[in-house]
C-alpha cells in the first residue's frame, strides 16, 4: 500500500481540519441568530412552548435520520468513486438491479421515525387549538382585528357605558399569567396575528371566525407582526403585547378606560403668543429606523415610563394642538373618547395614544420625533397608508385623507406642516 | 449538425397526389423561421420550450436579485414597498410556470419520445401548439411590466380577497390582477394540452417490447407528472374563472363584503398548488434516476420501488393540499389529518433517496458535471426534505407558517431540488442534442459555485425564520436580530449568480466551440443514446425492439442479435412505405396569436373586442382540422444496413 501522504491530499486535510475547528464559531453565530425579539426559539408562554417541543423532536428525529443517510451516502460517493482512469475503465460493476428486504426495512423504520413525530404533534394540535378546560373559567377575552395595515384591539369583558368595549390601536395588553383567548377577525383582506414567543400565528380571514389562545408566563414585552401578505405595507403591519402583572393591568385598564387625559388650556392671552417648538425636527427620509437603542434595553419599562405625563408639557401647544386636531378633520375618524368624541370604526381610537409605546402600527416608537414624522409625511413612512390615500368606503366612494382623487388623480386634501405638528404631538403625547 | 446526420441523404416526397388550395398547402421548409413557426417535430419544440425556459429563468433570477438588494441592509430604500411586492410575485409566478415547468416539458418533450423509441409525439401538431400557448401566457404575465398598472402584485398564490377589484384598484384602475389570471388560466390550457398529448404518446407509442415496466424512470415520471397536471389543473381554472368573474362581472365567489368566502380560494388554490409542487419535482427526480445509474454504471437500484414511490407521491399529493393551510382555523381535526398525510408523504420521498444511494452503492462513480449536480440534488433534496417534515408538525408550522423558514425549505426543494436536477439534465443530454461535449472544468466549476452560492444563500434563511422574521417584507427594522443572515443570503444571491452566468457561458460556448462527441458519450443505458448526434428528424432509422429495462445496455452487450433484428425490421418498414412523419402546419401559430388578441382585449375589459381574437383562434382551429393531419414518408438511400447501429 502506498502512502497516502500526497501534498495534495495534505492540503485537503490541513483544509478539512480548519473546517472543523471553525465550526463551533460558525455555529455559535447562528445561535446568535436565533435570540431576537420574535424568536421561535427563545419562547415566554405554554403556546409557543409546545410548539417549540415539537419543532424540537422533529430536529431530533431528522437530525439522527440525516446523521444516518448522509454518512451511508457520503461513505458510498467516496468508496466507490473512480479515482483514476484504471477506476475509469474497469470492467462494469455487477448489474444487480435490488433488494426488496433492505428496501421494505427502510420503509418500515421510516414509518417508525415518523410516528414519533406524529404523537407529539396530535398532542399539541389539541392543546394548542383552544385554552384548556380548567383555565377557561379565568381567561381573558379580545377581539382582534385586522385593517390593512393596523390592528385593533378590543376587550369585551369591558364595557364603557354608551361607548362599547374599550378598544385599542397596536398594543395589546395582557394580565400575564392567564390565558387570553383571542377571537381573529378582519374587515378587509386577510391578516394573521403573530407574536412568535407567545404563540404560532392564526389567520384572520374575512367571514370566517378564528381564533387563537396565548399565555404570557411572566410580565414583558413582545413584538408582534402580521404573518399573511396583505398588500402595500404589509411589511411594516406590527404590533406589541403588554403583559403585566396583575395590579399593573388593572392600574392600567382603569385608566383607559377612563376618557382622555385632559389639560387645562390656558388663558387666550397665553394662547395668543407664538411659541417654539420644545425640538427640532429632522427628517430622516423614507423607511427610516423608528426604533432606538434605548428603548430596546429594557422595553417594559420604557413602555411604562410611557404611561406617566412628560414633566415639561406645556399647555399652550397642547391647546393648540387640539384645535388642530378638529380644524384638520383628524376628529372624523380618530375617535378621543370624552374630548373629541368622534371618529370612525376604520381609524384607530387614539383616546390614550399618549400611552402608547409606539406609532403607525408598531412600527415607530411613540417619540415625538416620530410623531411628527408619521402626521406631517405618512406616506413617507407607509407608503400607501389609507390616513393618506383614503378608505375606500365601498361603492366606489372614498373617505378621503391627505389626498382626495380628483378627475383621477390623487390631489392634496390635509396638510400638516412642520410649523403645526409641535402642537398636534404635543396633544396626542398628553392623551395618557 | 446536418453532416453528423445519417439520414443527410435520405429522400422525401409529399403524400397527397390531388393538388390543394394554397391554404391548405403545408410548409416544408427544414431550417430558417419557418421551419420554426410551423414545427411539429418534438425535438425543434423542446428546443423552443427550453429556450424559452431558460430565458424567463433569468429574467425571475433578475428579480430574486432586486429582492436579495432590497433585503441586503434593514430599512432600505433601494425599490419601494410596492415594487418589492410585484417582484416576488413575479419571481414565484415567472420560476415556477416559465421556468421550472416548461424547462421539464423541454425534456418531456425531446427526450421521452426517444426514450420509448417513437418518431414524434402522438399529436405533433397539438404539440406545437401547447408551446405557443405557453408563449401567450409568458407574454401575457409579463406585460405588466410594460404599462402604466405595473406588474402583478398580489402573490403568486393570488388569496383573495387581495385579488378582488376592491382591494387591488382601490386608487386607480388595474390590470395587473387582470393579466396574473389571464396569464395563469392560459398557461394552464398550454400544461393541460401538453399533458395529454404525453399521456397519450407514452401509452400507444412506446417501440414494440417497451413494456410499462421497461419504461425509463424519467418516462415513468414524465406520465406521473402528465397525469398530475391533467388532475390538478382542473382546480386552478375554476377558481380563476371565478375570480375573473368576480372582477370583470360583478359577481361574488370571494367577494367577502358580500359574503363571499375567501377561504374557498384557498382550497382551490391549493389542491393545484400541492400537486404543482411535485409536477414541478418529479421530472427532475426522472432525471436524476437516468443520470445515477449511468454515472455509477449499474442499474437503477430498485426500480419497481422508484417507480410506484412515483406514483404514490402523486396520488398522496392530492391529500395534503390543506398543510398548506395550517393557520386557517381549520379546526383540531382537519389539521391532524393533512398533518399525517404529510408526515406519510415523506415515505415515498424518502424510499427514493435511499434507492438512489442503493444505485451509487458498489457502482464505479464517475464524476462527471451532471453526476455533480445529481449528487448535489440528493444531498439538497434531503435538506428540502427534512424541513419539509418538520412542517408536517402542524403545531411547529404553526411558528414556521408565512415565515423565512418555509421560504428555505421550499427552495432547497426548487433549487436544490428541482433546478439542479434540470441543470444536471441539460449537462447529461447536452451531448446528445447537441453534439458537444460540457468541458469538465468548467462543468465543475459552475456546479460548485451554484451549490456553495445556493446554500449560504438560503441556509441562513432557516434562522430567520425561526427568529420570527415573515416572508413577503419589502423591509425589516435593524434591532429584530436579522441582520447578519440578511447580509449574508445577499451575498449568496450574489455567487449564485455568478455560477449562473458561468453555467450559461459556458453552454453558449460549448454550443459554438465545444469538443465534439459521437454516438453515447457517456455510455448510457437508454435508447436515446443509440440515436447519433444530434438525432435526425425521424430519431431512428429503424424502430428499436426492446429486450430488457435499460434498453440500450441491453443492445450494446448483444450486437449481433440487434443488428440482426434491425435488419429483419427495416425490410418490413419500407415494405410498408418507409418512415411515415407528420406534415408541420401554420395553424397551431395562428390559433395562439388569435388567443393572444383576445386575451389581451379581454383583460382590458373590451369584452365585445375580444371576441376577434376568438374568432382568429376558432378559424384557426377549423382550418387546423380541415387541412388534415396529413404526413410524408422519408426513404433511406441504398442499403438499409447504413443505420446507425453500424457503430
Amino acid at each position: 500500500m502506498s502512502l497516502p501522504f500526497t501534498s495534495r491530499s495534505i492540503l485537503r486535510r490541513v483544509a478539512s481540519c480548519a473546517a472543523v475547528a471553525a465550526m463551533p464559531l460558525f455555529l455559535g453565530g447562528w445561535l446568535n441568530w436565533l435570540t431576537g425579539p420574535q424568536s421561535t426559539i427563545d419562547v415566554a408562554g405554554p403556546v409557543a412552548k409546545s410548539q417549540l417541543d415539537v419543532f424540537y423532536v422533529t430536529v431530533w428525529v431528522t437530525g439522527i435520520i440525516f446523521v444516518l443517510v448522509g454518512g451511508v451516502l457520503t461513505y458510498a460517493t467516496l468508496k466507490y468513486k473512480a479515482r483514476n482512469a484504471a477506476d475509469e475503465h474497469a470492467p462494469t460493476p455487477p448489474q444487480s438491479h435490488g433488494n426488496p428486504l433492505v428496501e421494505l426495512g427502510l420503509i418500515a423504520a421510516s414509518v417508525l421515525a415518523l410516528v414519533f413525530i406524529a404523537i407529539p404533534t396530535l398532542k399539541a394540535i389539541w392543546y394548542n387549538y383552544d385554552v384548556p378546560a380548567a383555565e377557561k373559567q379565568n381567561a381573558l377575552e379580545i377581539t382582534a382585528t385586522g385593517y390593512q395595515w393596523w390592528f385593533k384591539f378590543e376587550y369585551p369583558s369591558e364595557q364603557i357605558d354608551g361607548v362599547g368595549p374599550l378598544t385599542t390601536a397596536n398594543e395589546l395588553v395582557i394580565p400575564a399569567g392567564r390565558a387570553v383567548s383571542i377571537n381573529l377577525r378582519t374587515t378587509d383582506v386577510i391578516h394573521s396575528f403573530w407574536v412568535p414567543k407567545l404563540a404560532g400565528k392564526v389567520d384572520m380571514i374575512p367571514n370566517r371566525g378564528n381564533h387563537l389562545w396565548l399565555k404570557a408566563d411572566t410580565p414583558g414585552y413582545f413584538w408582534g407582526q402580521c404573518a399573511e401578505y396583505c398588500g402595500e405595507d404589509h411589511a411594516v403591519m406590527r404590533f406589541r403585547v403588554i403583559a403585566l402583572n396583575a395590579a399593573d393591568y388593572a392600574t392600567w385598564l382603569a385608566n383607559q378606560k377612563a376618557p382622555a387625559r385632559s389639560v387645562a388650556a390656558p388663558d387666550a392671552a397665553a394662547l395668543a403668543q407664538p411659541i417654539s417648538a420644545p425640538y427640532t425636527f429632522k427628517n430622516p427620509g423614507p423607511n427610516a429606523p423608528g426604533w432606538s437603542a434605548a428603548f430596546d434595553a429594557d422595553p417594559l419599562a420604557s413602555w411604562v415610563k410611557q404611561q406617566h405625563p412628560d414633566a415639561n408639557e406645556n399647555p399652550v401647544l397642547i391647546a393648540k394642538g387640539r384645535e388642530l386636531f378638529t380644524a384638520k378633520t383628524c376628529v372624523t375618524c380618530h375617535a378621543i373618547r370624552g374630548s373629541e368624541g368622534g371618529g370612525a370604526p376604520f381609524a384607530p381610537d387614539l383616546t390614550h395614544i399618549g400611552s402608547r409605546s409606539t406609532i403607525a402600527a408598531g412600527l415607530l416608537e411613540n417619540t415625538p420625533q416620530n410623531l411628527h414624522r408619521w402626521i406631517t409625511r405618512p406616506h413617507e413612512v407607509k407608503p400607501g397608508n389609507k390616513m393618506y390615500m383614503g378608505v375606500p368606503m365601498g361603492g366606489g366612494s372614498v373617505m378621503n385623507g391627505y389626498m382626495k382623487a380628483e378627475e383621477g388623480r390623487l390631489v392634496p386634501n390635509i396638510s400638516v406642516s412642520d410649523d403645526e405638528a409641535p402642537a398636534l404631538v404635543a396633544y396626542l403625547l398628553s392623551l395618557k | 449538425m446536418e453532416a453528423s446526420s445519417p439520414a443527410a441523404h435520405a429522400g422525401t416526397e409529399t403524400h397527397s397526389a390531388p393538388k390543394r388550395s394554397w391554404l391548405f398547402t403545408r410548409p416544408t421548409a427544414k431550417t430558417g423561421l419557418v421551419s420554426w413557426l410551423t414545427t411539429v417535430d418534438h425535438k425543434k419544440i423542446g428546443l423552443l420550450y427550453g429556450i424559452s425556459a431558460l430565458f424567463f429563468f433569468l429574467v425571475g433570477g433578475f428579480e430574486a436579485l432586486l429582492i436579495r438588494i432590497q433585503l441586503a441592509v434593514p430599512n432600505n430604500t433601494f425599490i419601494s414597498h410596492q415594487t418589492y411586492n410585484e417582484m416576488f410575485t413575479m419571481h414565484a409566478t415567472t420560476m415556477i410556470f416559465l421556468a421550472v415547468m416548461p424547462l421539464s416539458a423541454a425534456f418531456f418533450n425531446y427526450i421521452m419520445p426517444l426514450q420509448i423509441g417513437a418518431r414524434d409525439v402522438a399529436f405533433p401538431r397539438l404539440n406545437g401548439f401547447a408551446f405557443w400557448v405557453f408563449l401567450v401566457g409568458a407574454i401575457i404575465l409579463n406585460i405588466g411590466w410594460f404599462v402604466k398598472s405595473g406588474a402583478p402584485d398580489a402573490g403568486w398564490f393570488g388569496y383573495a380577497p387581495l385579488t378582488n377589484k376592491a382591494y387591488s384598484d382601490q386608487f386607480s384602475g388595474d390590470m395587473s390582477t387582470d393579466l396574473w389570471i389571464m396569464g395563469l388560466q392560459i398557461l394552464g390550457v398550454s400544461s393541460v394540452i401538453g399533458s395529454l398529448n404525453f399521456i397519450v404518446t407514452i401509452i400507444n407509442m412506446r417501440a414494440p417490447g417497451m413494456t410499462m415496466m421497461r419504461l425509463p424512470v424519467f418516462t415513468w415520471m414524465t406520465l406521473f407528472t402528465a397525469f398530475l397536471i391533467i388532475l390538478s389543473f382542473p382546480a386552478i381554472t375554476i377558481a380563476l374563472v371565478e375570480l375573473m368573474m368576480d372582477r370583470s362581472f360583478n359577481t361574488n365567489f370571494f367577494e367577502a363584503a358580500a359574503g363571499g368566502l375567501p377561504i374557498l380560494w384557498q382550497h382551490l388554490f391549493w389542491i393545484f398548488g400541492h400537486p404543482e409542487v411535485y409536477i414541478l419535482i418529479l421530472p427532475a427526480m426522472g432525471i436524476i434516476s437516468e443520470i445515477l445509474p449511468t454515472f455509477s454504471r449499474k442499474p437503477l437500484f430498485g426500480y419497481p420501488i422508484i417507480v410506484f414511490s412515483g406514483a404514490t407521491i402523486g396520488f398522496l399529493g392530492f391529500g395534503v393540499w390543506s398543510h398548506h393551510m395550517f393557520t386557517t382555523g381549520m379546526g383540531s381535526v382537519a389539521t391532524a389529518a393533512f398533518s399525517l398525510m404529510t408526515m406519510a408523504i415523506a415515505v415515498p420521498t424518502g424510499v427514493k433517496i435511499f434507492n438512489w444511494i442503493g444505485t451509487l452503492w458498489g457502482g464505479h462513480l464517475q464524476m462527471r458535471t451532471p453526476m455533480m449536480f445529481a449528487l448535489g440534488f440528493v444531498w439538497m433534496f434531503m435538506f428540502g426534505g427534512f424541513s419539509g417534515i418538520m412542517h408536517s408538525a402542524a403545531p411547529a408550522d404553526a411558528q414556521q407558517q408565512d415565515s423565512y423558514f418555509v421560504v428555505a425549505h421550499f427552495h432547497y426543494v426548487l433549487i436544490g431540488g428541482s433546478v439542479f436536477g434540470l441543470l444536471a439534465g441539460i449537462h447529461y443530454w447536452f451531448p446528445l442534442i447537441f453534439g458537444r461535449k460540457v468541458s469538465e472544468f468548467w462543468g465543475k466549476l459552475s456546479f460548485w459555485l451554484i451549490f456553495i452560492g445556493f446554500n449560504v444563500t438560503f441556509f441562513p434563511m432557516h434562522f430567520l425564520g425561526l427568529n420570527g422574521m415573515p416572508r413577503r417584507t419589502a423591509v425589516y427594522d435593524g434591532n429584530m436580530g436579522w441582520n447578519d443572515a440578511n447580509l449574508v443570503a445577499t451575498i449568496g444571491a450574489f455567487i449564485l449568480a455568478i455560477g449562473i452566468v458561468v453555467y450559461f457561458a459556458v453552454m453558449i460556448r460549448t454550443y459554438f466551440k465545444g469538443e465534439m462527441v459521437s454516438i453515447d458519450p457517456w455510455d448510457a443505458r437508454t435508447l436515446e443514446w443509440s440515436l447519433p448526434t444530434p438525432p435526425p428528424e425521424h430519431n431512428y432509422d429503424v424502430l428499436p425492439t426492446v429486450h430488457a429495462r435499460d434498453a440500450y445496455w441491453y443492445e450494446k452487450t448483444h450486437k449481433a442479435e440487434i443488428a440482426k433484428e434491425h435488419a429483419e425490421h427495416a425490410k418490413t418498414e419500407s415494405a410498408h412505405g418507409g418512415i411515415h412523419m407528420p406534415s408541420q402546419s401554420w395553424f397551431p401559430l395562428l390559433a395562439a396569436v388569435g388567443l393572444l388578441i383576445g386575451a389581451i382585449l379581454f383583460v382590458n375589459h373590451l369584452f365585445l373586442w375580444a371576441i376577434i381574437g376568438g374568432g382568429i383562434f376558432v378559424l384557426a382551429v377549423y382550418f387546423w382540422a380541415a387541412e388534415g393531419p396529413g404526413g410524408y414518408h422519408v426513404h433511406l438511400d441504398g442499403d438499409d444496413s447504413h443505420g446507425h447501429d453500424k457503430h
